[in-house]
């Protein structure tokens, strides 16, 4: 019969709508930033409960009071349904201390996961809440006063209304992606220590984002609920945050297209399969075997193609409309490194630095007091006490173990101090997180590698420089006429430093391929692009082709003479006598001595501590 | 020092070893000799490979080209418990210890390849070298100082009677006094007794003053070796510490 | 009073769980998340080989080396080659979270969604200071003393025992003192793999009836009293796990018995936002 031919058809209609929009927030958290949120499901369970206790009436009234449950508001469609996104969101925000970024991911998932169970529990126990696990029934579908919601017609209405808005939350993530918010998000899943380095906000970006997920999750939540007219704790145990994980995955993380085509593989796919199977083995064998089959699918794909069917797509950032992408096959090789010596020379790096701005004053513009750092009783660092002066390209040499790292780690805000003060252009920032301190201007570079793997050269350069318009969540969400200028400038910015260091051929490669030297090059880039008003690099030449890192210098030399600081870590002593003056020497923890090579070679305790033994 | 703690050393030699990780190479066409009862010193600017090649000869990094033997035998990406059992002992720089054991614990995971009654013995022998870990051996490796925790580590190594002995700069973080010490006593004795101990040192001077031949290492080779006195006269060889010299010239620069 | 025996017996499984549960992240570096379902499975084991006649004592074994067989494939077949492709941790996780979901519910699929009994008497009351436990749960109480106490004198005094913590605190330097740590790490395996077993089997014993999906929560417990204790530590384990059991037993006496577990999510919770690693262990350990 035709018309129960068109029911199946609606049902699958709102059936893939809600799968697509619940993968499509899954997706956002965890394949664009990185939050493996393995409690997912409860926030579109919260969407589900809160739609459908506004929409109904007092639960002492509604068919003689058999259903326990709070407020019962009985409030007119489409209210129910935006108190689900509200309350989707909202419920995020006490999960954002688990996702900080202390705690190890799989960690953090896992709290998330027990999270989930927990919630599960009280819901199914504590009966007058959401009674119990019996659930929530004869939820009233939207606009039922005016139609009839068992007609083809308003079924069929629902459907496709329920694909408009996964329509619009694909764009509208999308929208979010595609900005610089979205390059700042995918770096923070990428290296979240390095994008805290570079000023990203990283506590912010993860609660906008699993609020909007929250959002997301709850509006799915709601149509499910309006449409299936009922709700339990049966529907949204943690196994369910798992189809949905292995929806996002096998379609493909962190593609919004990957998304939705997970969810029309998974939850959907599996669910219409089954329907069709004649039955066969004891009632509980086919659901059982689902899950056995979803189970395999995620071994399966995360060994063969664990970028799913759809995967991130490489991202063509460009100043100039329609340029060819450029992307040589990267061997991570250092011998096929063509490096045009010749163009850094005629580089202008200060006029694309932004170093005009600066008062070039000789004054003390980074001084530490006592500063101290011990792990499990081992003291590593031991009261050093620092002058850094504005303008000089200060060197810091000791052997292995003297706490050089250590000391710039704390400086940049990257370890937290045991004791002692450090205080910026006068300030006291002893407690001022990272990410502020770079926004500050205290920008630190790595010793190890540090690019983001998954983003283009081009994204790596162009996401280290500040105050983006396009950089927020609000800012994304205006979109690219809002951005986009600006977008456009900087992108030019980050292409003529790759073309002055010659790397403009790698443009478009993923900086995760590029070999060792190589990626050097572009942490330095990165870090001179984040506009530093004091500039601490770790062993910046480690891998650097001597020619080339003389030239760096000669560069950072005239930067200084600009009004840059720099601080710099350094083994390459003839690096620290061309270029540093003063340098501080550090053994043991302690500040041995201090100022110029010439001066250090002359002070025998120096040369015999540490020189030449 | 108890002769029990010392074994006839073996020739280990390195024959144009390329080593490094991911396929890439850290140090390249290293040739190497070490000999019983000689203390070989290897030394160099920070960044030239000193700890590659030491961690390459005892299997914790991948050997790309050539070959490492000990006495005839080729050893050349062996597993590191396999060379162990050949007798080299190893010193790491850091990470030398097992924290959460105590130091007595250390000791007997130092002496895992002997059998269960040689243990006790082969303890008291390391405890007579070092007197100081005796009233220590309940005590969590975790919590030693960086002196205690030396010496433990090089106590672990001892247990084995190692006939080859391969340290990783051993006077990192130790007082000036307690390095000296460490290299002159223990160390220089350790080769006297015959065995062969092959040492990568910052402190290049002090490692001249115990070696028997030294080998400078730049930008992953070996760019100049000799008997220390003849090296301590040569002017290249302090330019190569302070930056330039030899050492900066690398091969690519011509 | 009652409570505090229920809770001995809930806190002594949990203890056996628990401990091979943290020998199996300190050695791998991975939260084994389908620990449950090897639990449920060895039980099931036990209750096939229990059903054609045997003694509940003797089935208790072929549970035993149910657990500790599929423990080593385990780790042998899915977690070190996963592993060794470098991928983020999160993905080892998930696909942990995949093994969960075939081995419980495949095992569903075999034997079908009803609850079954092992073939057993309960055995005498016996009334102890207050506390009214059945004969069978003294003994489970016992075995699992002696096993706790094995696995102590296992670690802290043989050659194994050392091996197995050098590894997991240093693995490249126990290589370097001669430990075949690919061994090591299998027997770790094996061995934390068997107590999975037991902790499965009598934990199907203590509950009376059970099924297929009855250990999937298990795993929030375990992480409670892995996390409360400090992951990775054995010690810990032991008294992350006593607090853990105690805990949720003597509360379910003060609130409904369907809350019991609360108090353990509650503590998961709060150690991870305040203490991750654990009462025992150190920043460092991390």
């Amino acid at each position: 019969m035709p018309s129960s031919i068109g029911f199946y058809l609606t049902t699958v209609l709102v059936y893939g709508a809600v799968d697509a929009l619940a993968c499509l927030g899954l997706n956002m958290e965890f394949g664009v930033a990185g939050i493996s949120n393995f409690g997912f499901i409860i926030f579109q369970a919260a969407g589900a409960y809160t739609a459908a206790i506004l929409s109904m009436s007092p639960s002492a009234t509604t068919n003689g009071g058999f259903q326990q449950y709070v407020l019962g508001w009985n409030l007119p469609f489409p209210l129910p349904w935006i108190g689900a996104i509200i309350v989707g969101g909202l419920l995020a925000l006490p999960f954002v201390f688990l996702v900080g970024k202390r705690l190890r991911g799989d960690f953090a998932a896992v709290g998330l996961l027990v999270s989930a169970v927990l919630l599960n529990l009280l819901a199914k126990n504590y009966i007058p809440f959401l009674n119990g696990s019996a659930g929530i029934s004869l939820v009233p579908a939207p606009l039922q006063n005016f139609f009839n919601p068992q007609g083809l017609g308003y079924q069929l209405a629902y459907g496709l209304f329920a694909t408009l808005l996964a329509v619009l939350v694909y764009y509208l993530l999308r929208r979010v992606t595609e900005s610089p918010y979205g390059r700042s998000l995918r770096a923070m899943r990428d290296n979240d220590i390095v994008a805290d380095s570079l000023g990203k906000n990283l506590r912010g970006q993860r609660t906008s984002i699993l609020v909007l997920g929250g959002m997301i999750a709850g509006l799915s939540g709601a149509v499910l609920v309006g449409f299936i007219s009922l709700w339990a704790p049966g529907a949204w145990g943690y196994a369910e945050t798992i189809v949905l994980f292995a929806a996002v995955i096998i379609g493909g993380a962190g593609n919004h297209k990957g998304a939705v085509l997970g969810a029309l593989l998974v939850p959907l796919g599996f669910e219409e399969i089954t329907r069709f199977l004649p039955p066969f083995g004891s009632p509980s064998l086919v659901p059982a075997l689902e899950w056995v089959a979803i189970g395999l699918l995620i071994i399966l794909f995360l060994w063969f193609r664990p970028n799913g069917v759809i995967p991130e797509k490489r991202r063509i950032l460009s100043s100039v409309v329609g340029r060819t992408p450029t992307a040589p096959i990267a061997t991570g090789d250092d011998s096929d490194d063509p490096i045009n010596i010749g163009s850094v020379d005629d580089f202008n790096f200060e006029g694309l630095l932004k170093t005009s701005n600066v008062v070039n004053d000789g004054r003390a513009i980074l001084t530490t007091e006592g500063l101290t750092k011990s792990f499990n009783g081992v003291t590593v660092v031991s009261d050093v006490s620092i002058s850094v002066e504005q303008g000089r390209l200060t060197g810091m040499i000791g052997p292995n173990g003297a706490g050089k790292s250590t000391t710039l780690a704390m400086l940049a805000g990257t370890l937290p101090t045991t004791s002692g003060k450090i205080f910026y252009e006068g300030n006291d920032i002893t407690n001022v997180p990272s990410y502020k301190r770079a926004q500050m201007g205290l920008v630190r570079t790595f010793q190890l590698a540090s690019e983001f793997k998954k983003l283009t050269v081009l994204e790596n350069l162009v996401c280290a420089i500040p105050k983006q318009s396009g950089d927020s969540f609000w800012g994304s969400i205006r979109g690219r006429r809002y951005w986009g200028t600006q977008d456009k400038a900087n992108i030019e910015r980050a292409e003529e430093i790759l073309e002055g260091f010659g790397l403009s051929q790698y443009a478009d490669a993923y900086a995760g391929s590029l070999s060792g030297g190589q990626r050097r090059l572009v942490e330095i880039m990165r870090a001179l692009l984040a506009e530093p008003t004091i500039l601490l690099l770790d062993e910046p030449m480690a891998g650097v082709h001597p020619n080339l890192a003389r030239k760096i210098g000669n560069h950072l030399t005239k930067l200084c003479e600009s009004g840059m600081t720099i601080v710099m870590i350094e083994h390459e002593l003839s690096i620290m006598d061309e270029f540093c003056d003063p340098v501080i020497v550090l053994a043991e923890g302690k500040v041995l001595a201090q100022g110029t090579m010439a001066e250090l070679r002359a002070n025998s305790e120096v040369v015999e501590a540490y020189l030449v033994g | 020092m108890s002769v029990e703690l010392s074994k006839q050393g073996l020739v280990l030699t390195t024959t144009a070893l390329s080593a490094g990780y991911d396929g890439r190479a850290i140090v390249s066409d290293i040739t190497v000799e070490a000999l019983p009862g000689k203390v070989v010193s290897v030394v160099g600017p920070n960044g030239s490979g000193k700890s590659t090649l030491l961690k390459a000869l005892v299997g914790v990094v991948r050997v790309l080209e050539g070959h490492v033997k000990i006495a005839e035998q080729d050893i050349t990406n062996l597993a590191p418990e396999e060379i162990a059992k050949l007798g080299v002992g190893y010193v790491p720089q850091i990470d030398d210890v097992f924290p959460p054991l105590s130091v007595k614990e250390n000791l007997e995971i130092g002496g895992y390849l002997l059998s269960r009654h040689e243990i006790p013995d082969r303890i008291d022998a390391v405890l007579t070298f070092f007197p100081r870990l005796k009233g220590m051996m309940s005590r969590k490796a975790g919590k030693l100082s960086g002196g205690e925790r030396k010496m433990l580590a090089m106590g672990r190594v001892l247990m084995l009677s190692p006939s080859v002995l391969v340290l990783d700069e051993p006077t990192a973080n130790l007082a000036p006094m307690v390095a000296t010490q460490l290299l002159e006593e223990f160390v220089r004795g350790f080769a006297d007794h015959g065995s062969t101990v092959l040492l990568v040192e910052q402190r290049a001077k002090a490692a001249l003053r115990i070696s028997d031949w030294t080998y400078v290492l730049g930008g992953g080779r070996v760019v100049l070796q000799g008997a220390p006195k003849d090296l301590e006269g040569n002017p290249d060889f302090v330019e190569s510490f302070l930056g330039g010299g030899a050492a900066a010239r690398k091969p690519h620069d011509d | 009073m009652s409570s505090f025996g229920f809770g001995l017996i809930t806190a002594a499984v949990l203890a056996i769980a628990t401990v091979g549960f943290t020998m199996q992240f300190a050695v791998t570096n991975v939260l084994n998340l389908a620990y449950g379902s090897v639990m449920i499975n060895s039980a099931f084991v036990t209750y096939w080989v229990n059903r054609h006649g045997t003694s509940i004592w003797i089935s208790l074994f072929a549970g035993v080396f149910c657990g500790a067989a599929v423990s080593w494939c385990l780790n042998k077949f899915i977690y070190t080659p996963f592993q060794r492709r470098n991928l983020v941790p999160i993905t080892v996780v998930i696909v942990s979270l995949g093994v969960d979901l075939v081995g419980t519910f495949g095992l569903q699929a075999i034997v079908g969604g009803s609850f079954v009994t092992f073939n057993m008497s309960q055995g005498h009351e016996f009334h102890i200071v207050g506390m009214i436990l059945s004969e069978v749960q003294l003994i489970i109480f016992a075995i699992c003393a002696v096993v706790l106490i094995s696995i102590h004198w296992l670690l802290k005094y043989t050659r194994m025992g050392k091996a197995m913590r050098a590894t997991s605190a240093n693995p490249n330097l126990a290589r370097n003192s001669g430990v075949k740590t690919r061994y090591i790490i299998s027997m770790t395996w094996i061995i934390s793999g068997a107590l999975c077993g037991l902790a499965g089997t009598v934990f199907a014993m203590n509950s009376g009836v059970f099924e297929a999906t009855s250990a999937q929560l298990y795993i929030v417990l375990l992480l409670a009293a892995m996390f409360l204790g400090g992951p990775g530590e054995p010690y810990g384990a032991m008294l992350g796990a006593l607090t853990i059991g105690l805990a949720t037993e003597i509360s379910a006496a003060y609130i409904t018995a369907d809350y019991k577990q609360v108090i353990a999510f509650v503590v998961l919770l709060g150690m991870l936002a305040f203490r991750p690693y654990g009462l025992f262990g150190s920043e460092k350990t991390l």
